[in-house]
């Protein structure tokens, strides 16, 4: 700019400065539209009705979230799905490796959602192995002993962490060892792990045992944007237990949907198996027919 | 979710698993002969990096086995995948009680053994063979003459969906093109104003 100034007449450089606000406006509304949009459209009524352009974001789109029509979907029994996700996913990991269900809802895009815990009849989990920090011998580590804990213990436990030997995927603490624990100085190995007990998230507890059995069994889920997405099977499972644990999810999400208000009204429009590696399939709610393979044939490896 | 069409479109790629380069059913014990016994399983290893012949092999895991998989849902197949890069890749197939009468001629006479593969139960008899420096179709092929799978052919539907899709994606090629010259056009229309707008800066600075 500066290098204009010099060169142009006095009465040029008037016009140009007078340019200059006006032009950066110019340049900033859009982004302030944006900006209103992106959080102010409910969270703040004072900044809406500023200016003509924010009349548009002001108008709310659906109250409910779109479902297509799925006559054109086409739909899979069980055992076929099974089946092709079998196909997919031939070689990998079987302990990777997942069945997952996605279930749809019919919904409204605000009110309550729906989040809970199930415990499948087959547990979809390949053991994840919890260590708890309490004193031997106490009553706590023999009831989390019973519970499937597989490390119990207090300063055996230290050594091993120290030793580089870190077998588990949980770690649990009862308060009595909780000073035992700090002494021990693990927060440098546990810590970037994302082992280590606090308070905070939850891992420092009285009653071990009933959280030993929760984290061994349960799987927490939640509906994202009307859809409820959780593990459902090993791949190794045959037709009969995923359909168990299919029946289990469906029933308590229809019970947790029921159970929410009575205002609210939330209904399953469609479910989706899928794999880790997999494409979705959308199941018809058939278990097979009569192309698809033996369901001995649907199991294992 | 993923938007409903998409989810369709991406859906249609189960057509690659029911047709192709390894969509055979390999012989049960209902279907067996006295030449090819049934197949009971198979397990794959190679290494995890390409050179000293180890593409084929992945290859046949990505291509043929979701086929062979699908078309044999009860035959168990496993991969092993290593990091040594010097052994060599081996698919070992498990016949029931005895080897067919062409295995051993397609595993030849250098025998090799995988560390890897699962131990036979009583009553398998294993052939390993060697896919150093094969392609995956030539893996298949000799898999084929060993075991006498029997190809599928794709049904009629299947051929036809297969060449929507072709023309679907000979489109795409088509448009991706138009699309480009129409953004090439706008770019070069830009900076050709651009151009001309400094040659007038530049004049009236003089």
């Amino acid at each position: 700019m500066s290098s204009y100034g010099t060169a142009l007449p006095t009465v040029a450089r008037g016009i140009l400065s007078s340019c200059r606000p006006a032009l950066r406006e110019k340049s900033i509304a859009p982004s302030f539209s944006v900006f209103q949009q992106v959080r102010g459209a409910k969270s703040n009524p004072q900044a809406r009705g500023k200016g003509k352009k924010d009349t548009k974001s002001d108008r709310k789109g659906p109250r409910e979230f779109r479902q297509k029509n799925l006559k054109d979907m086409e739909q899979f029994a069980l055992c076929d799905a099974m089946r092709y996700l079998r196909a997919v996913e031939v070689g990998r990991e079987p302990t990777v490796s997942k069945y997952e269900v996605h279930i749809r809802l019919r919904t409204r895009r605000d009110g309550p959602v729906i989040r809970n815990m199930i415990r499948f009849p087959h547990a979809v989990q390949t053991e994840s192995r919890i260590c708890v920090i309490c004193p031997p011998g106490s009553k706590q580590a023999k009831d989390a002993l019973a519970a499937g804990a597989i490390l119990v213990g207090e300063d055996e436990v230290f050594e091993a962490v120290k030793a580089g030997k870190i077998e588990f995927d949980r770690c649990l603490a009862h308060p009595d060892s909780l000073p035992a624990l700090n002494k021990a100085a693990l927060g440098r190995i546990l810590g970037p792990r994302g082992l280590m007990p606090s308070v905070k998230t939850g891992t420092v507890v009285e009653d071990v045992a009933s959280r030993v059995e929760m984290l061994r069994g349960g799987t927490v889920y939640r509906e994202r944007d009307a859809v409820i997405r959780l593990p459902i099977g090993q791949l190794g499972f045959s037709p009969e237990q995923l359909r168990d644990n299919l029946r289990t999810t469906i029933d308590q999400i229809k019970k947790d949907a029921s159970g929410l208000n009575d205002r609210v009204n939330k209904e399953i429009y469609e479910v989706v198996l899928s794999s880790t590696h997999g494409p979705g399939f959308s199941l018809n709610g058939e278990f097979k027919t009569d192309n698809s393979p033996e369901t001995s044939a649907l199991t294992g490896v | 979710m993923v938007n409903l069409f998409k989810r369709m479109r991406k859906l249609q790629t189960i057509l690659d698993i029911r047709t192709g380069t390894g969509a055979a059913i390999f012989p049960s014990p209902t279907s067996a002969t006295k030449e090819f016994p049934p197949v009971t399983r198979l397990h794959l290893t190679y290494a995890r990096k390409i050179y000293n012949g180890h593409q084929g092999a992945r290859h046949f895991w990505r291509n043929c086995l979701p086929r062979l998989k699908y078309h044999n849902p009860g035959v168990r197949m496993t991969v092993q995948q290593t990091d040594d890069q010097n052994a060599p890749p081996a698919l070992t197939i498990y016949f029931a009680e005895r080897l067919s009468s062409t295995a051993s001629a397609i595993i030849g006479a250098k025998k090799i053994a995988d560390k890897h593969a699962p131990a036979a139960e009583s009553g398998e008899k294993t052939a390993v063979v060697d896919l150093k420096d094969l392609t995956y179709k030539e893996i298949w092929s000799r898999v084929q003459a060993s075991t006498g799978a029997e190809e599928v052919p794709a049904s009629a539907e299947d051929e036809v969906e297969r060449k929507r899709l072709e023309a679907i994606t000979a489109k795409a090629g088509k448009d991706r093109e138009r699309i480009r010259g129409m953004r090439q056009a706008k770019k070069d229309q830009e900076r050709m104003l651009a151009e001309a707008r400094g040659e007038v800066e530049k004049l009236r600075e003089l």
